[in-house]
C-alpha cells in the first residue's frame, strides 16, 4: 500500500512511418511484479519493451518510471535503473564469462574506475544466482543457449536494475531451460517486464498477465482473469482449450487449429 | 594452447616478458644494417665511430621509433575497428584510407610536380577526404547501420582508386613509378618530425580505448544490448572512426602503404591474450610495435645492398598467416 509503481503507461500511443503500432496505452506496473507481454506476431510486445529502453519515443502520452518522465533520463541513468536480456545472435568475437557480466557496472561507473574487490565479489554472486558458479573463466560464445542466456541475466543483476526487461528470454531454449531462465527471474524478487510466446510458461511464472492485440491492452490481470477460452481463440485466431495445469494451481492451454474444434 | 600457457603466468612476468622481447627486436633493429654496429656500442661501452654515430643516430634510431609507433598504430586501430564493428575483416585501410593517401600521393606526383616534397600532406589529406566521404555518403544512406559505413568505404576505395589510375595511366612511367614505390610503404624517409606528428595521435587513441574499455567490450555482443547498458552506440563508434582515421591517415603518409598489420595482429592478440578490450589494445599495440620494427629489419637485410618495400613483406607475411589459419580452422 502507498507504494509508488515502477513504470506507469499514461495514454501512450506510438506510431512509426504512419502506421500505428500501439495505441492507448494505460496501466501501471507495481514493485516486484512479474508480468508477462502477451500476443501474436506485431501486437506490440517488443515495441513497448522498446519505448521502455527511449529506443522509441511515444508519438503522444507518457510513460514514467518511478514518477519521473522516461524522456528525462539519459541513456546512462535509464541503464542504472533498466536491465535487458534479450537474444544474441552468436557473437563473433570470443569474450570470458566474467567479461560479459561485469558489462553490468557499466552504468554504475566512471571511465577511470577500475574493477573493486567488492565487483568481483559481486560477480561471483550473480553467477551463483544463475546456477554458473566458478564459470568466470569459461567462453561465452561456447556456452549453450541456456548457459549465454544466464550469463546475461548474471550481467542484467550486475547492473542492480530496478525494472528487468526479458525479451522472449525463452526463444531456442529448451524446456529444461526455459523453467530455468524464468525461476531464476522470478526468485530475483525485483519487477519484471517479459515478453513471452508461451502461454503456459506465462501462466506458471508471472503474477500478472497483459495481452496485447494490434497495439491495444485487451486483456490485464491475472492467468485465470486473462487466459480464457474465448479471449485466447478470438486474439489468437486458433481454437483452444483450458484446464488446470497439474503442476501449478494455475490455469494451462491448448491449441488445436481451424479445423480441431 | 598458448593462451593457457601465458595466462599461467603472473601478470608482472607477463609485462617483463614484452618488454624484453621488445627489447631484443630494438637492439636487433639498432645494430643490423649495411654499417654494422657492435651491441656493446649500443651501450655505450664502446666508442662509435663518425659513420657510425650518424648512421644510428640520424637514419637508424627515427626510423625505429616510426616502426614501433607505426606498428601500433595501425594494429591498435585494427583492433578498435575491428570490436566497433563486429567484422573480424576490418582494418584500418577498410574506409579508403589507402587510396584517398594514394590519390594525394599522386596528385602531388603527377599532376602538381612542383609539390612534390609535399606527398605525405597531400596523403595525409587524401586520406582524410576518403573517411569524409564514406561519413557523408553513408550519413545520407542511415550510415548508423554498420553494413551502410562498410559498403560505403569499400565504394568510396575503389572510385578513389579508379581515379589514381587514370591518372597514373595518363602519365609519365617515372613519375608512375615513384607512385607505385611509395605505394608499397617504406620506412626509408623516417624522422624524428614523423614521429612527432604520429606519437600523439597513437597516445590519444590508446587512452580513449583503454577509458571505454568495458564500453567498446559491450559493443562486441550487439548493439541493443549495448544501448541498454547505457552506452552511446552510434557517437562511440563515429569516434572510433574518426580517430583511427586520423591515426591511419598520419601513418600512411609517413610511411605509404603497410597492408595487414592491422588485420592480422589483433587476430594474433586474441588468439594470445583474448578478447577483453584491455588485453586487446595493449596487446596489438606491444605486438604491433615488435611485428614491424622486426620485419623492417628483415626488408633491411633479406637482400644485399637494397631493401625491399616494408608493405610487400607485410602483405607476404599476412597472407601466409591468413592461410595458415584457414588450414587451422578447417582441421579444428
Amino acid at each position: 500500500m502507498g507504494q509508488n509503481p515502477v513504470v506507469e503507461f499514461q495514454q501512450v500511443q506510438l506510431q512509426i512511418n504512419q502506421q500505428q503500432i500501439l495505441a492507448g496505452l494505460n496501466f501501471t506496473i507495481q514493485p516486484g511484479q512479474f508480468v508477462a507481454l502477451l500476443g501474436p506476431n506485431g501486437a506490440g510486445k517488443t515495441s513497448l519493451l522498446r519505448l521502455l529502453q527511449k529506443e522509441y519515443q511515444p508519438s503522444s502520452g507518457q510513460i514514467l518510471l518511478q514518477g519521473k518522465a522516461i524522456q528525462t533520463f539519459t541513456q546512462s541513468e535509464l541503464a542504472a535503473k533498466v536491465a535487458l536480456v534479450s537474444q544474441l545472435s552468436g557473437p563473433l568475437f570470443d569474450l570470458t564469462v566474467a567479461d560479459v557480466v561485469l558489462m553490468g557496472l557499466i552504468p554504475h561507473k566512471a571511465l577511470w574506475q577500475t574493477n573493486t574487490e567488492q565487483d568481483l565479489q559481486q560477480l561471483k554472486h550473480s553467477l551463483e544466482l544463475v546456477g554458473l558458479a566458478n564459470k568466470e573463466r569459461y567462453s561465452f560464445a561456447h556456452l549453450s543457449g541456456g548457459e549465454q542466456q544466464r550469463v546475461l541475466l548474471a550481467r542484467a543483476i550486475m547492473q542492480k536494475p530496478l525494472l528487468l526487461l526479458l525479451d522472449e528470454p525463452t526463444n531456442h531454449l529448451d524446456l529444461y531451460y526455459q523453467h530455468q531462465v524464468l525461476r531464476i527471474a522470478k526468485a530475483l524478487t525485483i519487477t519484471v517486464i517479459a515478453s513471452i510466446h508461451d502461454l503456459n510458461l506465462a501462466s506458471r511464472y508471472c503474477d500478472r498477465l497483459l495481452l496485447l492485440n494490434q497495439g491495444q491492452v485487451v486483456a490485464d490481470g491475472n492467468a485465470q482473469q486473462v487466459l480464457t477460452q474465448d479471449l485466447l481463440t478470438q486474439v489468437f485466431r486458433i481454437p483452444c482449450l483450458i484446464d488446470q495445469n497439474p503442476f501449478g494451481n494455475c490455469p494451462r492451454v491448448s491449441f488445436g487449429y481451424k479445423d480441431d474444434l | 594452447m598458448s593462451k593457457v600457457l601465458l595466462a599461467a603466468l603472473p601478470v608482472s612476468l607477463r609485462f617483463g616478458l614484452a618488454i624484453l622481447v621488445l627489447l631484443l627486436i630494438c637492439i636487433q633493429a639498432l645494430s643490423t644494417g649495411s654499417i654494422p654496429i657492435a651491441v656493446s656500442a649500443l651501450f655505450g661501452l664502446t666508442e662509435l665511430d663518425e659513420m657510425q654515430s650518424t648512421v644510428l643516430w640520424q637514419l637508424r634510431f627515427p626510423r625505429l621509433l616510426l616502426a614501433l609507433l607505426a606498428g601500433s598504430g595501425l594494429a591498435l586501430c585494427g583492433a578498435l575497428l575491428q570490436n566497433a564493428s563486429r567484422n573480424p575483416l576490418a582494418d584500418p585501410y577498410l574506409f579508403g584510407i589507402v587510396s584517398g593517401a594514394a590519390l594525394g600521393a599522386t596528385i602531388s606526383t603527377i599532376v602538381l610536380p612542383e609539390w612534390q616534397l609535399l606527398t605525405p600532406l597531400f596523403a595525409f589529406f587524401g586520406a582524410l577526404l576518403a573517411v569524409f566521404l564514406v561519413l557523408v555518403i553513408g550519413a545520407s544512406s542511415r550510415w548508423q547501420r554498420l553494413e551502410s559505413l562498410l559498403l560505403c568505404g569499400v565504394a568510396v576505395s575503389f572510385m578513389l582508386s579508379a581515379i589514381t589510375t587514370t591518372l597514373l595511366y595518363l602519365s609519365e612511367p617515372f613519375a608512375a613509378n615513384r607512385v607505385m614505390f611509395w605505394l608499397m610503404g617504406s620506412l626509408s624517409q623516417a624522422s624524428l618530425t614523423h614521429v612527432a606528428l604520429i606519437s600523439p595521435l597513437v597516445f590519444v587513441t590508446l587512452m580513449l580505448g583503454l577509458l571505454y574499455r568495458r564500453q567498446l567490450d559491450a559493443l562486441v555482443l550487439n548493439d541493443e544490448s549495448a544501448r541498454s547498458l547505457g552506452v552511446q552506440v552510434q557517437p562511440l563508434r563515429l569516434v572510433i572512426l574518426l580517430l583511427c582515421a586520423a591515426v591511419s591517415a598520419a601513418i600512411v603518409a609517413c610511411c605509404g602503404g603497410i597492408a595487414f598489420v592491422g588485420l592480422m595482429i589483433p587476430h594474433l592478440v586474441r588468439s594470445l591474450f583474448g578478447l577483453s578490450s584491455v588485453a586487446l589494445l595493449l596487446g596489438s599495440v606491444w605486438l604491433g610495435a615488435v611485428f614491424l620494427a622486426s620485419v623492417d629489419t628483415l626488408s633491411r637485410s633479406l637482400l644485399p645492398d637494397q631493401e625491399l618495400p616494408i608493405g610487400v613483406v607485410t602483405s607476404a607475411i599476412g597472407s601466409l598467416f591468413f592461410l595458415s589459419m584457414l588450414f587451422k580452422y578447417r582441421r579444428g
